[in-house]
C-alpha cells in the first residue's frame, strides 16, 4: 500500500524532498524483525522527518484530512514506535535535537524529542547535575524517557520516578493544536507542571505515556537532581574493557546477596529510613551477570560457573556521599543493616566490577547485553506501589514462570526482575525481565502465554503489578484495577482524537 | 548456505536500540560530536545505519526487498567504517560489518555494484592500483641514488597511494632508514585488494590476494612493514579470510614506536609549539583487529559452539601513532570526543557512491579537531587525509616526523 500522491505531495511541501521517503529499502529501516510481540505491524506508507512544531502541526492536520494515521517516534526502540496498521506514516522527531536551555538557577533542561541520554549527560554533569536516565543505552530519546515510556532507573532511592521530573511541557494535539501545561501555559515558563495554567501531565505521561495516542509532544522541561561525582568522568581501556572509576569519597558499591525477597524488603526499608545511599536496587540477577561478561559463551561459563548462586537475590548500594565523614557513617549504618537483614557480602571479584564501572549511567548504557542470549526479551510488571506490595508480587514471579522455563520456553532465571524503591523507600518499582531465544519458535508463543498468565494472576490478587499505559488490550484488562483507567483514556483519546489517527493500537 | 544467510541470527538479534549510531558513554563530551554513524549522521533516516541495514539484510534474505532496486543506495552510501560493529559489539554479539560486507558480495555478485566500483575492480586487475595509472609508473618517485636491501626478510609495502602521495613514501624511507631497519621494497608491488574486498567482489579480492601472497612467499619475506592504515588493515584482517599467511603484519608506526622507545629515533622541536591531534583511520584502528575465523552452530540462547573469538575492535592499533607523535618535541597531542575505536570516519571511501555525506562526514571530523584546539589534524591514512586535508589543515604523520628528524636520525 501507498499514500495518494496528494498526500505525499502535501508532506513533502512542509518538510521538502529530502526528509521524507517512501522508498521500500528506507522503509524497511523501520520496519519490525520481531513478529512474537504483542502488536500486529505493518510497513509504514512513508516516513517523515519534521524539524519544527509548527512542521508537526501540518502534518497531522494532512493526515487528519486524509484519515491517514500517523506514529511519532524517536529511536524506535519502543515497542509501539511502528506502523500498527495500513495507511501510517511514522514521524521520526530525530532531527528536533536542540537542549533549548539549561536553567542552572532554576535547575531544569529543555528539550527537544531528538535530544539522546548519551547528548544531555555530559552537558549537565559538566554543570553539576544529573537527571533521571532509564537504562535504555545511549540513544535513547530523553524526551520518550519522560513522557513515553516507564523510564524508570536505577538511582530512584534517593531520588524519584521520571514522571515527578517533568515540567512545563508542549504538545500538538491530533488534529494540529499546540497544548502548553503547566506553568508554560501562563507565560510563567518552564519551572512548574502543575500551574499557573492547566496541569495535563497525568494526561501526558500517567505512569508510563501514551506513545502519541494524545498527539506529539515536541518540548518538556525536566527537573534536575544535583550531582556529587566529578564533572567530567574518567574512563580507561578500549570497547568493550572500559572501566570507569569515580574518585573517593564519592563513590562506593556494595553489593549483597540474601536468601529471600522478604529479607531484602526489611534491608530496604531500614536503609530508606536511614536515608543514606545514592541508589538501592535489588537488581536482575542475570543482567547482573550478563553485562560482567563479554559475550555469551563467557557468560555461560560464569552463570553456570557460580555467579547463578552468588548474585541470585542480589542487593546493589551505591554510596555516593560528599565527604569522607558521611562515606564513614553511611557504610557503618548500611553495613548494619544488611547483617540485621541476613545479608552477605558476594565475592570480591563480582563486586569489583560494579566499582570499576560506577557510574549508573554507564553501567545501565550496557543493559542492552542482555540480547546476546538469543535475542528476545520483554519487560513485564512494571508497576509501582508501597515496598512491600512490590516485594510481595516479586515474590510471586518465581512460580509464575516456573512453567515456561522447565518446558524450555523461556529463560530459567524465576528470579530476574528488580524492584527499585523510591523517596528513600516510600515505594517502589518492579520490573520483570523475561527472556527467551528468537530462533525457538514455540518461545515466541510462549512470550503470550507467559504474559496473559502474569496478567490474570494480577487481577485475581490485586496486584498492583501491570500498570495502564497507552490504550492498548492490555490497559482494557486491567483499567478495572485502576479506577477504570481504561475507561477515561478512551473518552480522553475521543475527544483530542475523533478520527483515530494517532497510533491506534486498538 | 548462501554466506548472508549465515548471518541471520545478527539480523534477528537487533532491536532498534541505536547503539550503532551514538557514541558510547564512556567516551560522551556533551550535544556535539555524539553521533558515530556518517551516514545515519547526514542522512537521518534508520535506514542508513548499521542496524538499518540488517533490516534490509534480513528483507532480502527472505525475499520481501530485491537487489537492484535501490537498496544499493544504502549499501554503497555507507563507508563501512566498523563504528556501528564496534559499538553493537560493546553489549552484543552481532556481526553487524560482517552482514553488510555479505550484502556486498551478493549485490556486486548479481551486477548490482555502483560504476564506479566496476571501474576501481578493473584498474586493479589491469594496472595493479585503484586509480587507473600505469604499473610502470609506481615508483618514478624514487630517486636515483635510492636502495633498498634486496636480501631483506622485511617488505616495506606502500600501497596504492604512492601514485597521489609519494611524500608519505619517502618519509617512510626515510625514517625506517634513520632508524637503521633493513627493507625491500617490490618493485612490481600491486594494490593489497582491499578496496576491491570492501566493495563487495570477494572474488576478485582472493586473487590479488593469493597472488600477492604467492609473491611474498616466494621471495622470502617473513615481516611487512606498511605505512598506509589501508593495506595495513587489508593484511591483518583481510588476507586471512582467503589464504594462511605465516608473515608479522606491522604499521610503520608501530616500527617507529619501538625505535623511539629504543632510542634510535630522536626528533628535533618544532620550529614552534603545535597543537595537534590525531584522526584514528578506520583500518588502522577499529578494522585492523585480526581476523578470527569461526565455523560452528549458534546454540539456544547465544551459545557459539565452538566458542566464538570476537573482533570487537579492541585489537586495533592505537597507542603507537600517539607515542611517537608525542616523541616530538614541541608536538601538543590534543584528543577529539570521537577516538580510539570510536573515532569518526573521515568519509572517504563513499566520496563517489554518496559525494555530499562523504564532504559533510570530513567537514564534520575536521570541526572537531577544531574544538579541541587542533592546529592541524595528524593521520597515518593517504585517504584520510585527502578527505580531511580539503576542509582542514591535516598531515601525514611519517611526513610530519620524517621533517622533524633530527640531524643524523639515528642515535
Amino acid at each position: 500500500m501507498s499514500l495518494a500522491r496528494e498526500v505525499y505531495q502535501a508532506l513533502e511541501a512542509v518538510v521538502g524532498k529530502r526528509w521524507i521517503s517512501e522508498d521500500e529499502f528506507v522503509l524497511a529501516g523501520n520496519r519490525v524483525k520481531t513478529p512474537e510481540v504483542p502488536f500486529t505491524y505493518h510497513s509504514a506508507d512513508a516516513i517523515v522527518l519534521p524539524e519544527t512544531t509548527e512542521q508537526i502541526q501540518e502534518i497531522v492536520r494532512i493526515c487528519n484530512k486524509h484519515g491517514v494515521c500517523f506514529v511519532p517516534l524517536v529511536s524506535g526502540v519502543s515497542a509501539e514506535a511502528f506502523a500498527n496498521r495500513p495507511g501510517t506514516v511514522l514521524i521520526q522527531l530525530s532531527r528536533m535535537n536542540k537542549i533549548v536551555e539549561i536553567n542552572e538557577t532554576d535547575r531544569y533542561a529543555v528539550i527537544e524529542p531528538g535530544v539522546r541520554h548519551v547528548q544531555l549527560y555530559p552537558e549537565l554533569r559538566r554543570r553539576g547535575f544529573s537527571y533521571t536516565a532509564a537504562a535504555v543505552g545511549p540513544g535513547g530519546s530523553v524526551l520518550a524517557n519522560f513522557t513515553s515510556s516507564s523510564g524508570d532507573h536505577h538511582n530512584q532511592h534517593n531520588a524519584s520516578r521520571s514522571n515527578r521530573y517533568l515540567l512545563g511541557a508542549e504538545f500538538v494535539t491530533p488534529e494540529g493544536e499546540i497544548v502548553r501545561t503547566g506553568s508554560l501555559a501562563s507565560g510563567a515558563g518552564w519551572f512548574c507542571p502543575d500551574g499557573p495554567g492547566p496541569g495535563l501531565r497525568a494526561l501526558m505521561k500517567g505512569y508510563f505515556g501514551n506513545h502519541g495516542q494524545f498527539g506529539i509532544i515536541t518540548r518538556i522541561a525536566i527537573a534536575l537532581l544535583p550531582c556529587n561525582g566529578p564533572a567530567e568522568i574518567e574512563q580507561e581501556g578500549i570497547s568493550p574493557y572500559h572501566k570507569v572509576r569515580m574518585p573517593d569519597p564519592c563513590s562506593k558499591v556494595f553489593v549483597f546477596n540474601y536468601e529471600h525477597i522478604y529479607n531484602v524488603r526489611d534491608a530496604m526499608l531500614k536503609i530508606g529510613e536511614a536515608e543514606i545511599a545514592a541508589t538501592v536496587l535489588k537488581y536482575f540477577y542475570l543482567p547482573a551477570t550478563l553485562m560482567m561478561t563479554n559475550s555469551a559463551d563467557e557468560f555461560w561459563e560464569k552463570w553456570e560457573g557460580g555467579y547463578k548462586e552468588a548474585l541470585s537475590m542480589p542487593l546493589v548500594v551505591h554510596l555516593a556521599p560528599r565527604s569522607e565523614a558521611e562515606m564513614e557513617y553511611e557504610e557503618k549504618i548500611l553495613l548494619e543493616i544488611v547483617e540485621e537483614t541476613g545479608g552477605k557480602r558476594i565475592p570480591r571479584e563480582i563486586e569489583q566490577w560494579w566499582d570499576e564501572h560506577m557510574d549508573f549511567f554507564m553501567i545501565v548504557g550496557r543493559l542492552q547485553s542482555v540480547l546476546r542470549l538469543g535475542g528476545g526479551w520483554m519487560p513485564n510488571k512494571l508497576a509501582s506501589d508501597s515496598v512491600s506490595h512490590i516485594c510481595e508480587v516479586g515474590a510471586s514471579v518465581n512460580a509464575l514462570l516456573s512453567e515456561f522455563t522447565e518446558s524450555g520456553k523461556l529463560f530459567d532465571a524465576p528470579e530476574n526482575y528488580q524492584i527499585i524503591p523510591m523517596e528513600y523507600g516510600h515505594f517502589a518499582h518492579i520490573e520483570v525481565l523475561i527472556m527467551w531465544d528468537r530462533t525457538n519458535p514455540a518461545a515466541g508463543r510462549g512470550v503470550g502465554e507467559y504474559r496473559a498468565r502474569s496478567r490474570n494472576n494480577d487481577i485475581e490478587k490485586s496486584f498492583h503489578a501491570e500498570t495502564p499505559g497507552s490504550l492498548n488490550v492490555s490497559t482494557e484488562q486491567i483499567g478495572p484495577l485502576y479506577c477504570d483507567a481504561n475507561v477515561w483514556l478512551r473518552k480522553i483519546k475521543e475527544s483530542l482524537d475523533p478520527n483515530n489517527i494517532a497510533n491506534p493500537l486498538i | 548456505m548462501e554466506k548472508l544467510k549465515k548471518f541471520e541470527y545478527s539480523m534477528d538479534s537487533c532491536n532498534h536500540c541505536g547503539q550503532c549510531k551514538w557514541i558510547l558513554p564512556p567516551k560522551m563530551s556533551g550535544w556535539d560530536f555524539a553521533e558515530i554513524c556518517p551516514i545515519h549522521r547526514y542522512h537521518r533516516f534508520d535506514a542508513y545505519s548499521g542496524q538499518g541495514l540488517l533490516n534490509i539484510s534480513k528483507e532480502v534474505i527472505t525475499g520481501k526487498l530485491k537487489i537492484g532496486e535501490g537498496l544499493e543506495n544504502v549499501l554503497y552510501s555507507c563507508t563501512m567504517c566498523g563504528a556501528c560493529d564496534v559499538n553493537c559489539k560493546n553489549v552484543r554479539d552481532i556481526e553487524v560489518l560482517e552482514t553488510i560486507q555479505s550484502l556486498r558480495e551478493k549485490c556486486a555478485k548479481e551486477g548490482s555494484a555502483p560504476e564506479s566500483l566496476k571501474s576501481l575492480c578493473a584498474n586493479v586487475e589491469e594496472k595493479g592500483n585503484i586509480y587507473g595509472f600505469d604499473a610502470e609508473e609506481r615508483f618514478v618517485f624514487l630517486p636515483e641514488n635510492f636502495s633498498d636491501d634486496e636480501t631483506s626478510e622485511n617488505l616495506l609495502f606502500l600501497g596504492c597511494s604512492v601514485y597521489t602521495h609519494p611524500e608519505i613514501a619517502l618519509a617512510a624511507i626515510k625514517l625506517l632508514k634513520a632508524g637503521g631497519v633493513s627493507f625491500r621494497i617490490f618493485k612490481d608491488e600491486s594494490c593489497c585488494g582491499a578496496a576491491v574486498w570492501r566493495g563487495g567482489y570477494a572474488d576478485k579480492a582472493e586473487k590479488i590476494i593469493k597472488a600477492n601472497v604467492e609473491k611474498l612467499r616466494e621471495r622470502g619475506i617473513k615481516r611487512i612493514i606498511t605505512p598506509c592504515a589501508e593495506c595495513f588493515g587489508a593484511f591483518r584482517a583481510i588476507y586471512p579470510r582467503f589464504v594462511d599467511m605465516d608473515v608479522e603484519v606491522f604499521h610503520i608506526s608501530q616500527i617507529l614506536a619501538s625505535l623511539v622507545e629504543e632510542g634510535k629515533l630522536r626528533f628535533a622541536p618544532m620550529e614552534k609549539p603545535m597543537k595537534v591531534t590525531y584522526h584514528d583511520p578506520c583500518m588502522l584502528g577499529r578494522l585492523s583487529e585480526p581476523w578470527q575465523p569461526w565455523e560452528g552452530e549458534i546454540k539456544p540462547f547465544g551459545r557459539h559452539e565452538p566458542e566464538k573469538k570476537w573482533r570487537r575492535g579492541f585489537d586495533g592499533v592505537y597507542h603507537e601513532p600517539r607515542a611517537v607523535l608525542k616523541a616530538v618535541p614541541g608536538v601538543e597531542l590534543c584528543e577529539m570526543p570521537r577516538n580510539y575505536e570510536n573515532a569518526l570516519c573521515c568519509g572517504y571511501a563513499s566520496r563517489k557512491t554518496d559525494p555530499e555525506m562523504s564532504a559533510d562526514t570530513a567537514a564534520e571530523r575536521m570541526r572537531e579537531a577544531a574544538s579541541v584546539g587542533a592546529e592541524e589534524l595528524v593521520s597515518c591514512c593517504p585517504f584520510c587525509i585527502d578527505a580531511l586535508g580539503e576542509t582542514g589543515k591535516t598531515v601525514e604523520l611519517c611526513v610530519l616526523l620524517a621533517g622533524q628528524l633530527e640531524e643524523g636520525g639515528a642515535k
